[in-house]
């Protein structure tokens, strides 16, 4: 290796260990003392670039991370509490409107679905198994009274109507079940006297504080129905 | 999971703090050779940390954690040039004399040195102080400034022979300094 090459290369670099110039520095003691006059630059440029550090640098670097850092909590922290917050006041919003809301907006078309959604369950051909009495049992949280049987009485129960307390009664008719419900008069739902679709018709009677609903299929005389109903319930009130 | 969470903040706080420890002074004096004002460059250096605790989790080797520090702090000082457009090239004397006179000789020449290297041109300044202070290879130093290694260590070259020469000199100069 030349001079020259061996020179530039030690001032690039005073600390090399490449094998080459390891190699060149043992044969000559030149190079070496060269080499070692560099060390000693290098070792001066040291000390003169070491520079004090402030004492409280890295104190003050964790400080200010920390700070940070607690901003940054704190700022997701407000985000999630808004997040939980907001939601929670959809769901109230949601649960509300489930609750209290209709989504039927009158009585024939919700009678019709609550039929529909039950039909399955009640044969026409079933036994009459309902007593006149235990009818008039239940119909006494209506303050009402038939007073005598008005037709084959398959079921009789209390029920949800559009979240109304309402009685539930399945008769026997000409060729399927006749539904009668007991709904107390309410705004809720808009009154609505006759009312049909595909398949089924349904009439309503209004009384001081409850209206009668009758449904059956189209063979059924609802006007009968009405008209026997009309004759046999009294009204305690 | 919010266990899991502060477990992982727990980690990366004495992540954080360990490279603060081990760092912070290459960090600093670096800034210091780079910007010549301790204010500036204790400033920058808090940028840089501050930076690095919040991209702590994609620096996944912790031996590249000086480099990367490094690539922080040269990003910041840019920002620095772009937001206050006046020149800090321009060098000012008053700001690199140490304000404590110098006390003995060791200190004297070393006042003279830091007098010589900052008003080198910093293309040579600034691959010397990451060679000398930060310990990178010409490869790292090549890396870390984008350029590519012969450049480097051509510069590297010539900051050590004007630093040698001036040194060869004006051997009598530095006993002078004091006056």
């Amino acid at each position: 290796m030349d001079d020259l090459q061996f020179r530039r290369r030690i001032y690039a670099d005073p600390n090399t260990r490449e094998e080459d110039m390891l190699a060149a520095m043992k044969e000559d003691p030149a190079k070496q003392k060269f080499t070692q006059e560099l060390e000693d630059l290098d070792s001066r440029l040291f000390k003169a670039m070491n520079v004090d550090v402030p004492d409280d640098l890295s104190d003050k670097l964790i400080l200010r991370q920390t700070l940070a850092s607690h901003q940054q909590q704190k700022r997701k922290g407000r985000v999630r509490l808004a997040l939980a917050a907001s939601v929670a006041f959809v769901m109230g919003l949601t649960f509300n409107f489930m609750q209290f809301s209709s989504a039927y907006s009158n009585l024939g078309d919700y009678a019709i679905a609550h039929v529909n959604h039950e039909k399955d369950y009640f044969s026409n051909t079933a036994p009459a198994i309902v007593s006149l009495s235990s009818l008039n049992t239940k119909m006494a949280a209506f303050n009402g009274t038939f007073t005598s049987d008005i037709g084959k009485l398959l079921f009789a129960d209390y029920c949800r109507f559009d979240g109304m307390k309402s009685l539930h009664l399945v008769f026997q008719g000409e060729t399927s079940t006749v539904t009668v419900f007991v709904v107390p008069r309410n705004e809720q739902l808009e009154f609505s006297a006759n009312f049909s679709n595909a398949e089924l018709i349904g009439n309503s009677q209004q009384f001081k504080h409850s209206n009668i609903i009758v449904i059956g299929d189209k063979n059924e005389s609802l006007q009968q129905w009405q008209k026997t109903i009309g004759e046999n319930v009294r009204w305690s009130i | 999971m919010s266990a899991q969470v502060s477990y992982n903040m727990a980690t990366k706080q004495v992540r954080y703090e360990a490279l603060v420890k081990a760092l912070h002074g290459d960090l600093f004096r670096y800034a210091y050779w780079l910007c010549h004002d301790k204010h500036v460059a204790e400033d920058l250096v808090q940028e840089t940390f501050l930076r690095a605790w919040r991209a702590l989790d994609s620096l996944k080797d912790e031996k590249a954690a000086k480099s990367w520090l490094i690539t922080i702090l040269r990003r910041e000082n840019a920002r620095r040039f772009e937001r206050k457009r006046f020149d800090m090239s321009e060098y000012d004397e008053a700001s690199i004399t140490d304000t404590h006179s110098a006390s003995n000789e060791q200190e004297i020449e070393n006042q003279w040195l830091r007098d010589k290297i900052a008003k080198m041109p910093e293309e040579y300044r600034e691959p010397l102080v990451l060679q000398v202070i930060g310990g990178f290879s010409g490869e790292e130093i090549a890396k870390l400034l984008d350029l590519n290694k012969n450049t480097v260590m051509t510069r590297l070259f010539r900051a050590r022979n004007q630093l040698k020469e001036a040194l060869d000199d004006e051997p009598k100069v530095r006993g002078q300094y004091n006056g």
